[in-house]
């Protein structure tokens, strides 16, 4: 499959990096053709312009700003996003893709002002993350990142296209032990993909 | 009551610019000591750096990067939050202010093998969010409301433990009428009014 890899941590060397390597070589040597967009690297800037928000619904011109992201979206078949979760959220350079790249146009489209759905190439996806809260307190929260991904993505892409989701809670309490035995469960997740 | 208002949409021509001059306006007669942010108009860079990220943990400095903002969270007994909803969530421009200035050490305590992270943000008593939904209430409340959720559940478990929040939407954005959004209107400035007293 043609994979879209979304990753976002700024420091290399954090074990937000290592899963990201391990997710990108997993995947790679599972045969599928790997399209990394690793967010930080790339410089991506998150915040939708008031241009970009002022022709948001112009489908001729509004995919300008970001034409090049658009494409790797619609040629992928699959999206494995690869991020840390900052305030039981996503940081915002990832929040910030869903904001600028999903358009109107190119993930939903307008039908008497309701959303119509149309990332419809995206027939899989998985989520890997690592939370600083514990699982309990992820829970109470309502853990909203899960829900971005279980509820609003799902409903983007290609109906009843599968979605896993692997986190790693409490992460400032984790032992190496647990890190490795993680990022072994990670490794073999993807390499199933 | 001091209060600090965070503004983040990036068109002044936009309704959530009317739904802000309701709000200083309301809050200005209640009474108010009142401090705005305006991400947008501020240049607000939402993005960590590496280098703020390498440092995050480092008490003292940490805060050094967005100091102007940790004063202003650390100044105010309420937040009054009006944003578009995106995507079910917060604009980016607004989650990267979470990401960049509710900082360890100064919101809330590292957790230990003994106990869990503790809040210290017991001065804010108050938190509303005043927002604009493309999606209907139904839908958003299916989806399970992440940017609610994100400020009124995680946001608040830092501040003091009866803050009270208010929560105020105006769903179906795209189909709105003039009227629908002068209801709305009317109704931030009723709750608004005697909020956080």
């Amino acid at each position: 499959m043609r994979i879209l890899v979304l990753y976002a941590h700024p420091v290399e060397t954090s074990f937000g990096a290592a899963l990201h390597r391990q997710v990108v070589s997993s995947l790679t040597s599972a045969g599928h053709e790997v399209d990394d967009c690793d967010l930080y690297a790339e410089d991506f800037d998150p915040r939708l312009s008031r241009e970009e928000r002022l022709g948001y619904h112009d489908l001729e011109t509004n995919q300008g700003p970001v034409a090049g992201y658009v494409q790797r979206l619609q040629q992928a078949e699959a999206l494995v996003i690869v991020t840390p979760v900052w305030n039981f959220g996503y940081p915002a350079i990832l929040k910030g893709f869903f904001d600028r790249v999903f358009l109107p146009g190119v993930s939903f489209k307008m039908k008497d002002g309701k959303v119509a759905p149309c990332l419809h190439n995206i027939r899989k996806m998985a989520v890997v993350t690592t939370y600083g809260g514990a699982r309990l307190r992820a829970f109470l929260v309502g853990d909203p990142p899960r829900k971005i991904a279980t509820r609003v993505l799902r409903a983007i892409i290609k109906p009843a296209a599968p979605i896993s989701y692997h986190a790693l809670y409490d992460m400032n309490r984790r032992t190496d032990d647990e890190r490795k035995s993680f990022l072994g469960r990670v490794a073999s997740a993807m390499e199933a993909f | 009551m001091r209060t600090l208002v965070i503004f983040c949409h990036p068109c002044r021509e936009s309704f959530n610019a009317a739904v802000l001059e309701v709000v200083m306006q309301t809050l200005t007669e209640a009474g108010h000591d009142i401090r705005l942010r305006d991400l947008y108009s501020d240049g607000f860079d939402p993005v960590m750096s590496a280098e703020e990220r390498r440092g995050y943990h480092d008490e003292g400095t940490n805060v050094l990067p967005v100091q102007s903002h940790v004063d202003d969270i650390t100044w105010c007994q309420m937040v009054v939050f009006v944003y578009p909803t995106w995507w079910y969530g917060l604009p980016a421009m607004l989650k990267g202010w979470f990401d960049r200035v509710w900082l360890p050490h100064v919101t809330f305590s590292m957790p230990t093998n003994e106990e869990g992270a503790r809040p210290k943000m017991h001065h804010i008593k108050a938190i509303a969010v005043v927002t604009t939904c493309g999606a209907s209430w139904w839908l958003s409340k299916i989806v399970g409301e992440p940017g609610r959720k994100t400020i009124l559940r995680g946001l608040r478990a830092l501040c003091a433990p009866r803050c009270k929040t208010l929560y105020l939407a105006h769903y179906k954005m795209d189909t709105s009428t003039p009227e629908s959004r002068a209801n709305y209107l009317a109704k931030v400035r009723k709750r608004l009014s005697g909020f956080g007293k």
